[in-house]
């Protein structure tokens, strides 16, 4: 390229360099750099106990094998129950939502009304509103008044004392944060189908579920996937909702803790060693999970909806 | 205000593929050139190395004698409309063609009185608050071409500045820009692929093609001797007729063309340089313009097949062996029966019928092999 | 046409599903709001669906509360979130347009890279990132909540995509010829034609970063330090059933509320965000 008679250059290849320096100067500092460190001390016993420090000494897997003969896996059971529990109905819901919204001919009327009250939970701080449904779900909290009031139970329900009680509250919650983002996301994903698509369907003489059924879903099936994979990655993090709700207990018994309860509690007892193990499956977990979003997002090239931010964070 | 001298320009994209080979040209003080051909030609690639947009790969570029190579565009002295007008959405008219007298620091009061008299020169005085969304594409292709203006450049790039536009304000436009030219007066480049705009505005047409120069020229130049089977299939309208198997004869000291078997004595001129240059009798294709055709007289036969009545004249699609021969025939004076369907004999001149080598596609009479502008490589495709 | 009475019962089916869900998401807010109008002996007697005159009496009680400094921890809230809104937009964009921009080597790579950490969880490097912010002195501020957000690879992704469909590179050029230089070309051509992709993720980093309660529970200590969900947090894990009911529900109140208000100015432009720049043809 560069030719030797030139002195200066008009290259402006360097101005690139330039502009995305920030982004991997702190990327290397706060997420590089802290990632080779969990990785190593993963293998270091080294944890505080009182005021005394241990290690760090060398462990090999030690911590790893220690961590499965744990409660890990119990851990990553509760965690996927609870993605689960919320995960189901909202993908549920937010396809019917999508159709429904997206057919011409259901005029739905306050469409823009609708889609702001079922964005709304999304916003909301996951931890204040699961103090929020703490205080409302407790023994003496509104919804038993109410239920006590309307004259349908007779004794208080103690929804945090069982485990189902647990478990569905939680799911609850993520349900409601969640369904409206994934509905107006589906919604998108179905409106980029060309409406011709569905008016040649119901001229061959499909209905409104064999429409659904036969186009609209083979036809969003990447975005489905997608929410699907990213929902996971999600899940996988569940941390906030059902910290505050059994204020870090994972009561009863420990059947709502999750795994980045169980590394937060590490993390806080300074047990460096045990918590870098942990991050490390998580990191596997998740690098396969990154990969499978990698593959589908080059894999097809064809007009595919991508998704923001939002769902891939949270 | 300035000449601008191509020596050698090169640009090669990641020291392997070559987009522009080792282009010379000297543009004069206020010419207006114009860059021609197909897309991928290298058209493109070249006005932008002349704009400092791309670095040149090899060679050397002068604007007023200045070398330029490793020069900022800014530093350039030049000015450039862009095929898509590039306007900034976020500034008024009035911004926009001002931005660039901002950068330069020039005062305030000056901008203003520069700004005002380009618009009111262009007609677009009355939309300077408006923003570019606002403004139809004819205008906003105005706007394009004041921001360029206020900077009195030395020298003028456009990258095909009207092929966005519809046919009926394209034509406008075109004939606005020679206005334009003769009121600015500096010197332009201009890349575009329609040869209609480039036989009506260039002073000289440079015509190009994967990335080689195969001739530098006047319009008329360009029409009447184009140097090989690309340049005279580019340019005029419609396509000029190509008629495969001929051969170039030698019979005694004079030279004939055969097409289908009839003999066409060559001129004197082309006896003159076909001698000149030894030519050996060969493999040919002929070349004859359809304007160029005369029906009704010599030997060469042919069938109507359509017959478009284009006001003053015919055009005659007509099928003569395997060829499919057009011609365009004045309606004044015809005697021949030219109706669909009905057989027909033609001529045409012999000085008009251009004579390509075979093997190389390059003109007998009209390819200068010492000519720098004439570089490209064997052409032997037709450029349709 | 022929079927209007099955498409009858299909919109009745559509409406009634549709409030009972706008019931769910507002119904919990209601009681919130009823709540936190109410004083600590009337919610001990039981549900009552009519706000009272408490609201301001509960308000003072949180504003003046020493051990849950709520205000403190708004303005907290506010000055990590804005800052976070603010540099991580402008670095993503800056980096996504180094991306879109320019040609150089490393380009592929860089890109293939930041997409291949997209959706890494933030967790996972959470103990190397706390002891290096303990090493670097910045355990208990505000900065380690704060800086990180340069590198945003979603935010990352959503302006390079918004680039893609909205800035043709012959603007950069005409401002190169024009005499721009790239850093004024960027601030003073790209971020202007750009401003509706920084506003919409400015609004949902903004809001992220309000709600984020596992890095700053790990980070901040001190009480005046904190943020709002630490504070939450601080509320559940205190003995709660000694506390004033209607200063809790008033405490929840300002955490959620203004993000709700805000969203109500905004709600239009916000759901139009969401899939703005992610669905692309």
């Amino acid at each position: 390229m560069d030719d030797k008679k030139q002195q200066k250059s008009i290259s402006y290849a360097k101005w690139g360099y330039i502009f995305i320096l920030p982004f991997f100067i702190c990327f290397f500092i706060f997420s590089f750099i802290p990632l080779l460190d969990t990785i190593r001390y993963s293998f270091y016993e080294y944890y505080r106990s009182g005021l005394k420090e241990v290690g760090p000494n060398f462990v090999g897997l030690g911590n790893y094998i220690a961590l499965l003969k744990s409660d890990l896996l119990k851990y990553a059971g509760n965690t996927f129950i609870l993605w689960m529990i919320g995960f189901v109905p909202q993908i549920v819901i937010a396809l019917i939502l999508a159709a429904w919204f997206t057919d011409a001919r259901l005029k739905i009327h306050g469409e823009q009304f609708f889609k702001v009250v079922i964005y709304l939970p999304n916003l909301i701080m996951a931890s204040a509103f699961a103090m929020l449904f703490f205080t409302m779900f407790s023994n003496a909290g509104p919804v038993n008044s109410i239920l006590q009031s309307l004259g349908w139970i007779k004794a208080p329900i103690d929804f945090m004392g069982s485990v189902g009680g647990t478990r569905s509250l939680v799911g609850l919650m993520n349900f409601l944060m969640w369904f409206g983002n994934t509905s107006i996301m589906l919604m998108a994903a179905i409106m980029g189908i060309s409406p011709e698509l569905f008016e040649a369907a119901s001229l061959d003489g499909c209905n409104h579920t064999q429409i659904f059924f036969k186009i609209t879903l083979p036809l969003i099936r990447p975005i489905l996937s997608y929410t699907l994979i990213t929902s996971l990655i999600g899940g996988l993090q569940m941390f906030d909702v059902p910290q505050i709700l059994t204020n870090g207990q994972g009561s009863p018994d420990r059947t709502s803790y999750t795994l980045i309860m169980f590394l937060n509690s590490h993390l806080k007892a300074s047990n460096y060693g045990m918590a870098g193990a942990l991050s490390v499956y998580l990191f596997i977990v998740s690098g396969i999970l990154c990969f499978i979003v990698y593959r589908m997002m080059n894999d097809d090239g064809e007009k595919k909806p991508k998704r923001n931010k939002k769902e891939a964070v949270k | 205000m300035a000449e601008v001298s191509l020596k050698g320009i090169k640009k090669i994209y990641d020291n392997k593929v070559t987009a522009v080979h080792d282009v010379n040209l000297e543009i004069k003080d206020k010419e207006f050139i114009v860059l021609v051909g197909p897309s991928g030609c290298g058209k493109s690639t070249t006005l932008r190395m002349v704009a400092g947009l791309e670095e040149i790969s090899g060679g050397e570029l002068y604007i007023g004698g200045k070398l330029m190579n490793g020069i900022a565009p800014k530093d350039r002295d030049i000015a450039m409309v862009f095929q898509n007008y590039a306007l900034y959405p976020h500034m008024s008219v009035y911004d926009n063609m001002a931005f660039a007298l901002t950068m330069q620091k020039v005062p305030k009061e000056q901008i203003d009185k520069k700004v005002r008299e380009v618009a009111e020169i262009l007609d677009i005085a009355q939309y300077l608050e408006r923003k570019p969304k606002a403004l139809s594409g004819g205008q906003r292709q105005r706007v394009a071409i004041g921001r360029a203006m206020v900077r009195d450049p030395k020298v003028f790039l456009m990258d095909e500045p009207l092929s966005n536009l519809d046919a009926k304000l394209r034509n406008q436009m075109r004939a606005e820009i020679i206005k334009l030219r003769s009121r600015i007066n500096t010197t332009f480049m201009y890349v575009t692929h329609d040869q209609t705009e480039a036989m009506t505005l260039a002073d000289r047409i440079v015509i190009m093609k994967d990335g080689f120069v195969n001739q530098i020229g006047t319009p008329q130049e360009l029409f009447n001797k184009p140097v090989n089977l690309f340049v005279a299939g580019f340019i005029g309208m419609p396509v000029m007729n190509f008629f495969e198997g001929c051969r170039l004869l030698l019979d005694g000291d004079k030279y004939y063309a055969e097409i289908r078997g009839v003999r066409f004595e060559l001129d004197a001129f082309q006896q003159k340089t076909l001698k000149s240059n030894g030519q050996k009798p060969c493999d040919i294709v002929c070349g004859i313009r359809p304007q160029h055709i005369t029906v009704g007289e010599g030997d060469l036969t042919a069938t109507v097949e359509v017959n478009e009545l284009m006001g003053s004249e015919y055009n005659i699609h007509a099928r003569s062996g395997d060829d499919e021969v057009v011609m365009v025939i004045p309606t004044v004076g015809l005697a021949t029966d030219v109706s669909m369907g009905s057989r027909i004999n033609f001529t045409a001149h012999s000085d008009l019928i251009q004579l390509f080598d075979k093997e190389s596609g390059n003109n007998l009479i009209w390819y200068d092999a010492g000519s720098a502008a004439n570089n490209a490589p064997v052409c032997k495709d037709y450029p349709f | 046409m022929n079927n209007k009475k099955p498409s009858n019962a299909r919109s009745i089916i559509a409406h009634v599903t549709l409030i009972i869900l706008s019931f769910m998401c507002l119904f919990f807010f209601y009681i919130l709001l009823i709540n936190s109008t109410r004083s600590h002996a009337e919610l001990q007697k039981g549900f009552s669906a009519l706000p009272s005159s408490h609201f301001m009496e509960n308000f003072r009680a949180v504003a003046n509360d020493g051990t849950f400094p709520m205000l403190r921890g708004i303005v907290n809230s506010l000055i990590v979130s804005g800052c976070c809104a603010a540099i991580c937009t402008y670095f993503s964009a800056l980096t996504a347009y180094g991306l879109y921009a320019y040609r150089f080597k490393l380009k592929n790579a860089a890109f293939t890279f930041i997409m291949m950490i997209l959706v890494m969880p933030t967790q996972v490097t959470a103990m190397g990132f706390l002891r290096l912010i303990t090493k670097m002195g910045m355990y208990d501020t505000l900065w380690p909540l704060i800086i990180p957000s340069i590198a945003s690879p979603a935010v990352f992704y959503f302006m390079y995509s918004y680039l893609q469909s909205s800035l043709p590179l012959a603007l950069v050029e005409a401002a190169r010829i024009d005499g721009s230089g790239e850093f004024h070309t960027f601030n003073r051509i790209v971020l202007p034609i750009m401003k509706p992709a920084i506003a919409v993720q400015a609004i949902f980093t903004f809001v992220g970063s309000w709600n984020n309660y596992f890095v700053p529970a790990l980070v901040l200590q001190s009480k005046d330090k904190m943020t709002v969900p630490i504070l939450i947090a601080t509320l559940r894990g205190a003995d709660y059933m000694n506390f004033d009911m209607g200063k809790i529900y008033m405490m929840i109140t300002v955490a959620i509320v203004p993000i709700i208000v805000v969203y109500l100015f905004l709600s239009k432009f916000i759901i139009a965000g969401v899939t703005l720049g992610g669905v692309k043809e």
